[in-house]
């Protein structure tokens, strides 16, 4: 006996160059997640956490500390390093744990602090994410190791520089109706075509921030959701996907095997299709990501999406809007929280909560993050309650 | 009495093992004795039939380039490179892909894609070395 698993209530910081400490940020989406569920510390069973880089601000083992500070000393916590994707995969294990009875109810929360270290600082302790031997010990940078990736697709596919700089005019144009989002200008082809480049075929504006920030969530059972009488979302599907940890073991550059096989349980669980999905919020750390996510998640045929993008199929009032909040481009890329950060756009779309940004009568959406290149990846699909 | 083999600074992983090959301008592989799947030195269970026992080989590091990026913004402890590529190139022996470091690439035309390429050696600072092979 399984339990339907529902998002109660949502609560993010700014992403950003912040401040506060990994911990005070942590805090505050939680508090935010908990007041916005309408629920006491006292009903949380476990804490989650997904967090990367805790050594660079001077704390790991944040679970117990983040527990602590909420009132909640003697509720267990674990925390999760997925890279990139921590975020979702943490989601996962929430989700796994409500869905199999352990607990009515959970918090979810995704936390980094990393612009303090400064741009190289945080460039080498990204690298480390890669498959090091290979990768960022032979000089391979992340924004190196997708311009690889882009590479290869502008080759195979015919693409072009100036497609991919679609992706970013796109998240900037959503980036600004976010009042939380790192990035909120807007920037025009031109401007990404002429910014510096930072690794072969990528420029400057092809490429995310490094952000700080947190998201957290309330995640529960159905019974308890109705128990509370507040507004909620169901999660009704849950994948995990893995790819080699180096691209040199992929057998086909283009596409990244994690998603697609995250993609297919999600859908297998939900018992949907990719037509059925209203908008996404996909991994798009650099332009190329998105135009191979949305291949890869089902929305355009292979090869495919760098036009469809052009076209503005993914634009907010196109055919499939992606990255509504402005995506890890504009919004922002902390990296342990941004897979619980496109969970609570979605909250926020469903409950009426995203203002200029609303996906017109959506029902149904997607998230999908991974780590690294796509060594691992998670996707969720949620639907409205009305 | 303690394992003297297991005592601290008297290990050898197999990733010394790579580079040893790879200063020598070659790459070592494993072949499965089972299934006859190759794979590189570092990978300890056979990737397609899951088995253990392999045969090693040393392959001639001469491949041909999948992909690759000129870094711009170069990471720590690549500062004083130059203008250099990330390479992925694939064996020309065997099916097998491995990726390295490539100086004096500053633009697109300096490397299209298919060029080939050859192992050179392995540094401690720039990893696998490799150079322009006609």
């Amino acid at each position: 006996m399984t339990n339907k698993v529902c998002v109660l209530g949502a609560g993010s910081t700014r992403y950003g160059k912040l401040n506060e400490s990994i911990i005070e940020l942590a805090l505050n989406a939680s508090r935010d997640a908990i007041l916005s569920a309408g629920i006491s510390p006292k009903d949380i069973g476990a804490g989650y956490i997904s967090n990367v880089f805790g050594a660079a601000d001077k704390q790991v083992h944040i679970a117990p500390v983040i527990m602590s500070n909420l009132g909640i000393p003697y509720v267990p916590g674990l925390t999760i390093e997925s890279a990139c994707g921590s975020g979702s995969v943490m989601l996962r294990e929430a989700f796994a744990n409500v869905y199999a009875g352990f607990y009515d109810c959970v918090l979810a929360v995704g936390v980094e602090k990393i612009t303090h270290t400064g741009t190289t600082q945080s460039t080498t302790l990204f690298s480390y994410c890669s498959d090091f031997f290979y990768e960022g010990g032979n000089g391979a940078s992340f924004p190196g190791l997708f311009a690889s990736i882009a590479r290869a697709y502008l080759s195979t596919y015919k693409a072009t520089e100036e497609d991919l700089a679609y992706v970013a005019v796109k998240n900037h144009e959503n980036g600004i109706l976010n009042p939380k989002a790192h990035v909120r200008r807007k920037i025009t082809i031109d401007e990404v075509m002429n910014s510096p480049v930072v690794a072969s075929p990528l420029k400057l504006y092809d490429c995310c921030p490094f952000s700080d920030g947190a998201s957290a969530l309330i995640l529960c059972s159905e019974k308890f959701a109705k128990s509370i009488g507040r507004p909620y979302m169901e999660i009704i599907g849950s994948g995990r996907g893995a790819s080699p940890a180096a691209i040199q073991g992929r057998a086909d550059i283009t596409t990244i095997p994690s998603t697609v096989n995250a993609a297919k349980e999600a859908y297998k669980m939900a018992g949907v299709t990719p037509s059925d999905i209203d908008f996404a919020e996909v991994h798009d750390c650099f332009t190329i990501a998105e135009i191979i996510d949305t291949e890869d998640l089902g929305f355009f045929e292979k090869g495919k999406a760098a036009s469809r993008t052009r076209e503005g199929d993914t634009k907010l009032s196109g055919r499939i809007p992606i990255n509504p909040s402005g995506g890890l481009k504009a919004k922002g890329h902390p990296i342990g929280a941004t897979g619980v950060g496109q969970v609570v756009e979605v909250f926020e779309q469903f409950t009426g909560k995203a203002g200029q940004r609303t996906v017109k009568d959506a029902e149904i959406a997607l998230t999908h993050n991974f780590g690294a290149t796509g060594a691992s990846a998670a996707v969720h699909i949620f639907k409205k309650v009305k | 009495m303690p394992d003297t083999k297991q005592e601290h600074g008297d290990s050898h992983g197999v990733r010394d093992k790579f580079i040893e090959s790879a200063i020598k301008g070659k790459i070592l592989a494993n072949q499965c004795t089972n299934c006859g799947q190759y794979m590189l030195e570092t990978v300890y269970f056979c990737e397609k039939c899951g088995k253990n026992s392999f045969k090693s080989v040393e392959l001639d590091g001469i491949g041909t380039v999948v992909t690759y990026t000129i870094l711009s913004v170069a990471p720590e402890g690549f500062e004083d490179a130059g203008s250099y590529a990330w390479v992925v190139f694939k064996l020309s022996d065997k099916p097998i892909r491995a990726s390295g470091f490539l100086s004096n690439i500053a633009t697109s035309a300096d490397l299209p894609l298919g060029s080939k390429v050859m192992v050179t050696g392995y540094d401690e600072k720039h990893g696998l070395l490799l150079k322009k092979s006609d």
